[in-house]
This record gives C-alpha cells, sequence and structure tokens, in this order.
C-alpha cells in the first residue's frame, strides 16, 4: 500500500513537470509575443526594457529553466496584464472564489444526485424511478451557459430574489454573502445531480442482484441496514472513478458560470490571460488547475483500495 | 412455449435445404435495429434529429431571407409572417441565422467525432493488440494527456493556432479521443484471443488488417454508444467556447455565437436568446435520447 502511493505520488510530480513543459513550449510557439502590441509606440530603449524585465529577450531554453526553477518553488513570475502584480498574488485573489463555489456546488449536487439515485434504485420501475431519471436527462441536455442565464434572467432580473451579479468579498469570502452564491451554485449542480443520479441507479441495481445481497437479506438484516452497509458501499467504486471528471468538470464548467455572474474566480482570469497572452498567468493557472485536478486522481486513486481491498492485492489500477 | 399441432406442420417443401429449413435468423445489428423500433423515445428523438437535419439543410432556403443582408429599420422585431422568428440588433432574420449556425455546429461536432473515433479506434486497437512495451508506452501518454482539465488544453490549442473553423476542430478534437482508445483498448484486449483473430494470423494477415478487419468492426456497438454521447458534448463545448469569445467568431455563426449575441440584448429581447438555446437544447436532447436508447438496443441485460 504505501510502496504504491510513493510510486504514484512519484508519477504525479512527472506528469506534473510533463505538463508545465508541454504547456511553456505550446505558448512559446504562439506567433508574436505577448508585449509587442503594448509597447510598440515606446521608444526602443523602454522597449528594450520591458522585454528584459519579463525575460523575452533570453533565449528560449533558459527563459524555459528559469520559468522551471520559479514553478518549483512556487515564484511564477510578474503578470503582464496586470503590471505589478504576481501571478501569486493574484492567484491568492481568485482561487477562494473559485474553490468555494466548486465546492458548494459539488456537495449540494452529489449529495442530492446520490440522494435521488438511491429513491430511484430502490422504486425501481415505479412512476417516481421514471420521473426521476426523465429529470435527470433533461437536465442533462441543458448546457450550463443556457441554464445559468435562464436562472439569472428569471430570479435575478425579473423577481428580483437574488443580485444579478457579484461575489462576496473580504470576511464575507467563505460563509457570508449566500445571497451571491445560491444561483451560481444552482446553475452548476444540475449537472452533478443528473450524473449522479444514473450512475448511482445503474451501480446499485447492479449490486442488489449479487449473492451477498441475497445472503444479507436471508440472515433477516433490516432492509434499510442492508441498503445503507451492503448495497451503498459496493455502489460506490463508479462513483468514486467519476469524482476526477467531476472534479474537472467543476473547475471548467466554473468558467462559463463565471463570466454569466461576473464571479472574480481564476475562470475569468484564465480567459482574460489567454486573450491577452499574459504568458506568466497563463503558464501559473494552467499549472496549479492541472497539480489541483492531478491530485485528485491521487487521492480518488487511493481512495479506491480503501473502498474496494481486491483492488489493493492487485497492486494498482488496471 | 405453447406447443399445439400447427407447431409440427409437414414441410411439404421439394427438395430439402438445411439453410431454407431453419429458421428466421437475425443478426445482431437486425435485432439491435428492432430493440430500438420499439422504444418510443428513441424513435421519437430519431425522428426530431432527421427534422432538424432537414431543417439545418433547407431552412436558410425557405425562409426567404438572406443570411447577412442587413436591414436597420426592421431591428429587434419579434416573431411574424415575414420574420419567422423575429430578427436580430442588425435586422437580419433570425430563423435563417439560427439554421446556419445550427449547421456550424452539428459539423463542427460531427467532424471531431469523426476524428475521436478513428484516431481512438488506431490508437486503441495498436495499444491493445500489440500489448507489452507498446501499451505501456502509449497509455502512460495518455495518461499525461488526460491529467489536465480538456478545456484547458482547447483554450491553450485555439490560443495558439488562433480563431477559426480548422482551429476550432483540431483543439476540440485534442485530447477527446483518449476516451474513446482506452475503451477501444478494453474490448480489443478481449477479442484479441478470438479464433477467428488466430486464424487470421496464420494466414498471414498483418496486424493492421487484423485490427481494422476484425477486431475493430466487432466493438462496434460501443462505438456507436460513444457517438451518440459525444456529439452533444462538441455542441456544448463549441457553445461554451464562442460564449467565453474564444470559439468562432461573428461573421462565422454557430448556435455558439448566436447565443452570446442574444444573451447581450437578454433582458429587451428575450427571443433572441431564447430561439438559439433551444434548438440547441432540443439537438443535445433528442442525442441523448437516442444514445440512451441505443445503450439498452445494443445490450438488453443493462436495461433496467
Amino acid at each position: 500500500m504505501l510502496i504504491y502511493t510513493f510510486r504514484r505520488l512519484a508519477e504525479m510530480i512527472l506528469t506534473l513537470f510533463i505538463i508545465a513543459t508541454a504547456t511553456f513550449f505550446l505558448l512559446a510557439a504562439v506567433p508574436g509575443d505577448p508585449i509587442s502590441d503594448r509597447v510598440e509606440k515606446l521608444p526602443t530603449q523602454i522597449r528594450h526594457n520591458m522585454y528584459a524585465k519579463y525575460g523575452l529577450n533570453k533565449p528560449l531554453l533558459q527563459r524555459y529553466v528559469i520559468t522551471m526553477k520559479g514553478l518549483a518553488v512556487g515564484n511564477f513570475g510578474e503578470s503582464i496584464i496586470y503590471p505589478g502584480q504576481t501571478v501569486q498574488s493574484i492567484l491568492h485573489d481568485k482561487l477562494p472564489a473559485s474553490a468555494r463555489l466548486g465546492i458548494q456546488q459539488m456537495v449540494l449536487g452529489i449529495t442530492i444526485g446520490l440522494g435521488l439515485g438511491i429513491i430511484a434504485a430502490m422504486k425501481k420501475n415505479t412512476w417516481i424511478d421514471y420521473s426521476i431519471i426523465t429529470a435527470a436527462i433533461l437536465l442533462i441536455s441543458i448546457p450550463h451557459l443556457i441554464f445559468g442565464l435562464l436562472l439569472q434572467k428569471m430570479f435575478a432580473g425579473n423577481l428580483g430574489w437574488f443580485p444579478v451579479i457579484g461575489w462576496p468579498k473580504g470576511k464575507d469570502l467563505w460563509t457570508g454573502g449566500w445571497e451571491y452564491t445560491i444561483l451560481p451554485t444552482l446553475t452548476g449542480c444540475f449537472a452533478y445531480i443528473a450524473s449522479y443520479t444514473r450512475l448511482l441507479k445503474t451501480s446499485m441495481l447492479d449490486v442488489v442482484n449479487q449473492d451477498y445481497i441475497l445472503t444479507a437479506e436471508s440472515k433477516g438484516i433490516s432492509k434499510a441496514r442492508v441498503v445503507l452497509k451492503h448495497v451503498l458501499r459496493n455502489s460506490m467504486i463508479p462513483i468514486i472513478t467519476n469524482l476526477p471528471m467531476s472534479i474537472a468538470m467543476c473547475i471548467t464548467g466554473s468558467f462559463f458560470i463565471e463570466r454569466i455572474f461576473s464571479i472574480p474566480g481564476i475562470g475569468m482570469y484564465y480567459v482574460t490571460s489567454v486573450n491577452g497572452r499574459d504568458l506568466p498567468l497563463i503558464m501559473g493557472q494552467t499549472v496549479i488547475i492541472s497539480a489541483i485536478y492531478v491530485t485528485v486522481i491521487f487521492i480518488t486513486d487511493v481512495l479506491y483500495t480503501i473502498v474496494d481491498p481486491r483492488i489493493q492485492i492487485q497492486g494498482g489500477r488496471k | 412455449m405453447e406447443l399445439t399441432k400447427i407447431s409440427f406442420k409437414k414441410y411439404n417443401g421439394k427438395r430439402l435445404n438445411a439453410e431454407e429449413l431453419s429458421g428466421y435468423s437475425a443478426t445482431y445489428w437486425k435485432d439491435v435495429w428492432r430493440r430500438l423500433m420499439v422504444n418510443p423515445t428513441a424513435m421519437l428523438s430519431l425522428a426530431a434529429l432527421v427534422i432538424i437535419i432537414i431543417l439545418v439543410i433547407i431552412g436558410p432556403l425557405i425562409s426567404g431571407h438572406d443570411i447577412s443582408s442587413i436591414n436597420p429599420r426592421r431591428a429587434n422585431l419579434n416573431p411574424s409572417l415575414e420574420n419567422w422568428f423575429g430578427t436580430d440588433n442588425l435586422g437580419r432574420d433570425l430563423f435563417t441565422r439560427v439554421w446556419y449556425g445550427a449547421r456550424a455546429s452539428i459539423i463542427v461536432a460531427l467532424v471531431c467525432t469523426l476524428i475521436q473515433t478513428v484516431t481512438g479506434c488506431l490508437y486503441g486497437g495498436v495499444m491493445a493488440y500489440f500489448g507489452g512495451w507498446v501499451d505501456e508506452v502509449l497509455m502512460r501518454i495518455i495518461e499525461v494527456m488526460t491529467s489536465m482539465p480538456t478545456l484547458l488544453i482547447t483554450i491553450l490549442t485555439m490560443m495558439v493556432l488562433g480563431n477559426g473553423m480548422v482551429a476550432l476542430l483540431v483543439a476540440m478534437s485534442v485530447t477527446s479521443w483518449c476516451g474513446t482508445a482506452r475503451l477501444i483498448r478494453g474490448q480489443v484486449m478481449q477479442l484479441r484471443e478470438a479464433e477467428y483473430v488466430l486464424a487470421a494470423v496464420a494466414l498471414g494477415a498483418s496486424p493492421f488488417w487484423v485490427i481494422l478487419k476484425h477486431l475493430i468492426p466487432n466493438t462496434f456497438g460501443l462505438l456507436m454508444l460513444t457517438i451518440a454521447t459525444s456529439i452533444p458534448d462538441y455542441i456544448f463545448t463549441e457553445a461554451g467556447l464562442s460564449f467565453l469569445g474564444i470559439g468562432l467568431q461573428p461573421p462565422n455563426t454557430s448556435l455558439g455565437v448566436l447565443i452570446s449575441i442574444g444573451q447581450q440584448t437578454m433582458d429587451f429581447f428575450p427571443i433572441q436568446l431564447l430561439v438559439p438555446g433551444l434548438i440547441l437544447c432540443t439537438i443535445v436532447l433528442a442525442f441523448n435520447l437516442l444514445g440512451d436508447g441505443l445503450r439498452d438496443a445494443l445490450d438488453p441485460r443493462m436495461r433496467q
């Protein structure tokens, strides 16, 4: 188990290294350079100074070494479109908003999704089951952005129950300003509800037909206990497999939600920095987002071995 | 089954041919089609898709309006007999534009799905067929590619290649084939040991022949399912990218472009957002329902 964890950890770091390298060279291949638009009209000396400030006058490989050294110690350099701000300070400011939105969406969405999934599986082939599954398919077919725009128009625009745009700041950053977060959270959570409901229902119905459930029932264990202790635990594997995808969905799905509700999160700044060719900022955000994602995959892999001890014996996921 | 005398009616054919004697034998695909036919939801969505595709092809022609002719005096009209879905802020006919946009969205989705399927099949097939270190190396590449959220790679690729149709197609297909490759790999691993593969190899068939002619065709069921579920994903992504200002941009049209234009005037002329939005949802819903029906039809055991 320990060896497996260490091996996965080493792989994770290697993966991040490859991602950073690939991103660097991909960005280097972008035609033109990020500050030429801004400095064209300036005197030559100032232009040279600008290039020197961001190290853009150095050869490519040297820049690569500098960038990678910086990444290793958590120094991402200075942003170009937001002069005077380091990338890490921007990330430090913007990550909490995205993180809160993401966590709220996932917690709400997965909880409701799993709950509905259990109900649908228990009441299978009744009208309850059919209406839950139909609703899930309907919900999955409405893109985030249309859903968000509709919610915004109905509840914030027409009814005026919630603020149209904005996000809690300052001391409200994590626990206050709920009225701002309700609509974005709802927008995001429906995708989770839809996918987790269907996933858990299918998975539970697979498990219900297994022999050990019959054994448990024949031992006279109460229905609730069979579902909670035997069915649910064994149905969790597809759910855990799906988690990394959900995190990715949560990070990148928030790009649209942040745009609709003008939330100052990492998604909004990612797009701005891409449009502004802000190389250090793009690099920093890509690496951070990938790092979060890779860490989640890593945790999932370890969780696997805890939920399903069979995997541990075989020494890793195949 | 109840056995009556009729079941044992004497065969009075002239010559005895065992092939003719045997009952009607349905191939797997006939069976799948039959099961799909009796699924009302799947058939309804198939019909909806056919109607949408017809409209996408002939829609712009039957409206009697040009896609780009501007008429400021007829701007922001509500639906009428003259303009069936109303007009946009420049007085262009929305009916024409919506079907043009849907055409672009569907073409993008289809081409990307094609790239994804072909690349995924070849890659997955090679991975599983050769196994060993080839498999190991190719799998590692997939693992690295999939350990970055897809949208990031798409956005970065769009940035390198610039805005445009080709760039969009490349950007959306960069990593999408990884999932298909994994799927095909799993399938081919199972099929590799089959006798017909051994027979083909014994007859001197090259690996690629075996992969293309024997292995991939046998994974067709799962592939169809992947295709049905990929298309709505691409339509979503395309719309999202255009909405973020990264995908196709005006004067190009797609459902995403129309939605993001509609969003700007949403408070005053909601129809301009609703029409492309509804069509997008209908297309995606139809594909999802069809995919669900297909899943049941391909593998009846899965039916719950």
